[in-house]
């Protein structure tokens, strides 16, 4: 029977929907809809129940650190801040942990500058010859010696060298002075590191003034008393 | 509270398995899906397999076959005869290595196939460690040091440019090596082990009579002494073993003579301190990029006077 009676085409139902005239008001709102709004609604009102009861039952005399350790700034919570989360020691520490990393990339970096430049002679460059000293018993050998020398000047090698090789080779010299710029710079870090490091130790200490620095620089320069230690 | 909870959960979840995935996807983790993994083994193990293949055929590739692109550096005689430069990823001094696949204090070396397949091995000779090498890449007219020569060499150290000259004069030459100082000895003893023309002498050079029955005539002598009366060492050992004729290279270190004055006054004075010894200077050079305040002065030795009347 059940079967037959779906075989009958029915006209589809259509739930009510706004109105036109009150369009203005968004969306009909349908059971379901006010079933969850309701939930909500309700939900709201249990939690500022509680809330309240909690309040009217507050024990006068309770009391946590808390209470005086934060704060609530625009209306969010906040422990107070405390100046300075580390003892004296513990930056030290850390500051000389950070010097030793700086060091450490120091030192592999000049190593690595001392391999490079190992195997990279600069031969094709022209050499300063006012280093070159020539030894003649007389003025006539002298002459003819100069003679020689202005007609000897030739490149030490020859020029027709494959462009991936010369491409190679440059490539090697350029890696070269990165990485003694980077020497530079980072002996620089370290000597601003030690310098703030045992500016931070104890012993009584006071900066030049500019006329008393014999290598003129554009650092402070310090002067530790001297103390007796026994 | 219960829907966001489980929300929560279910995408951590997600996040989980997605990571998964990646680590298989990631080169490193390749091999490791594979091996877990029956199913999905197979295309890890192939990629893996693919990838590994190239990266050996790209290393083994110039060496062994040389037909890529040939070689990585080439290799061209020097003005000196004997030492050769290198161009390549290094541009620098070498020298023919007499005993090839041994480095004798961790220098680099640079291979060279020639055209009938030989290969060839130069060791790089640093100039930051041998005055000779600095001496070289300064640009001194000659340091007389050639194939079959023999050579007199005082200050060996640990042999560092001992093994450079031996590479120079070949196995027709002779380097006499020596050194007083016991420790930087051994290293040099063992370091002749290995090179039959060098001949390590553990012996003060001021006084070269100990030495007498090792050594024969030489052709040049090279001092590296680093002492205050290097001078008088080298008029010593060359008026006993150096030929008529025959030449000195020595490396002056200003600050080991008199570290009062200025570097070029030192230099004068042991000019004409050698002068005197019968020696006739022909070149001096500052070793100034590689060594401070350094000096090397090349001259002969009883020069023969007649030439110069005969021109």
């Amino acid at each position: 029977m059940s079967s037959l009676r779906n075989a009958v085409p029915r006209p589809a139902h259509k739930e009510r929907h706004q109105p036109s005239s009150r369009k203005t008001f968004g969306l009909l709102e349908k059971h379901k809809d006010y079933v969850e709004r309701a939930k909500a609604y309700h939900k709201k009102q249990d939690t500022l129940r509680i809330l309240r009861e909690k309040a009217a039952n507050r024990n006068e005399d309770e009391f946590y650190f808390k209470m005086i350790k934060s704060k609530t700034v625009d209306g969010v919570h906040r422990p107070v801040e405390k100046d300075n989360k580390y003892t004296q020691e513990e930056l030290i520490l850390m500051k000389t942990q950070d010097i030793g990393y700086i060091l450490q990339k120091l030192q592999s970096e000049k190593k690595k500058v001392e391999k490079l430049s190992a195997m990279l002679h600069s031969i094709d460059n022209n050499k300063p010859l006012n280093n070159h000293v020539y030894f003649a018993d007389d003025r006539e050998e002298a002459k003819e010696l100069k003679l020689q020398l202005s007609k000897r000047k030739t490149s030490p090698t020859s020029e027709d060298i494959l462009p991936s090789l010369k491409r190679k080779t440059e490539r090697s010299y350029k890696e070269l002075e990165a990485r003694k710029n980077r020497v530079n710079q980072l002996e620089k870090v370290y000597m601003d590191m030690a310098m703030t490091k045992e500016l931070q130790k104890n012993g009584r200490k006071r900066k030049l003034r500019e006329d008393e620095i014999v290598n003129p620089t554009n650092r402070p320069v310090y002067k530790w008393f001297a103390e007796r230690k026994r | 509270m219960g829907p966001p909870v489980r929300g929560r959960g279910g995408s951590g979840g997600g996040f989980r398995g997605g990571r998964g995935g990646d680590r298989g996807g990631r080169s490193f983790g390749g091999g490791r899906g594979g091996g877990r993994g029956g199913g999905r083994g197979t295309p890890f193990k192939s990629r893996g397999g693919g990838r590994g293949g190239p990266r050996g055929g790209g290393r083994g590739g110039p060496r062994g076959g040389g037909m890529k692109g040939g070689n990585k550096v080439i290799v061209e005689p020097h003005r000196h005869e004997g030492t050769f430069i290198a161009k390549g990823k290094e541009d620098a001094l070498v020298t023919k290595n007499l005993v090839p696949g041994e480095a004798v204090y961790n220098e680099k070396r640079v291979t060279v196939q020639n055209e009938d397949g030989t290969k060839v091995e130069y060791r790089i000779w640093n100039p930051f460690r041998s005055k000779l090498a600095a001496a070289v890449l300064n640009g001194v007219d000659n340091i007389w040091m050639k194939p079959g020569s023999k050579v007199l060499y005082l200050g060996a150290a640990s042999g560092t440019t001992v093994s450079h000259v031996s590479d120079i004069v070949g196995p027709t030459g002779v380097v006499y090596a020596v050194e007083f100082s016991h420790r930087s000895g051994r290293d040099l003893v063992n370091m002749a082990k290995k090179r039959t023309n060098v001949i390590p002498i553990i012996e003060d050079a001021r006084h070269p009579a100990k030495y007498r029955m090792l050594v024969g005539m030489v052709d040049v002598i090279f001092s590296d002494v680093a002492q205050p009366d290097q001078a008088r060492i080298l008029g010593l050992n060359a008026s006993y073993y150096l030929k008529a004729g025959g030449h000195f290279v020595i490396s002056i270190k200003a600050n080991c003579i008199d570290s009062t004055v200025p570097a070029t006054v030192v230099f004068d004075n042991e000019v004409n301190k050698l002068k005197a010894d019968q020696f006739k200077p022909i070149e001096q050079i500052t070793l100034e990029p590689f060594e401070r305040d350094h000096a090397c002065v090349v001259g002969g030795y009883r020069v023969p006077k007649k030439k110069k009347d005969a021109e």
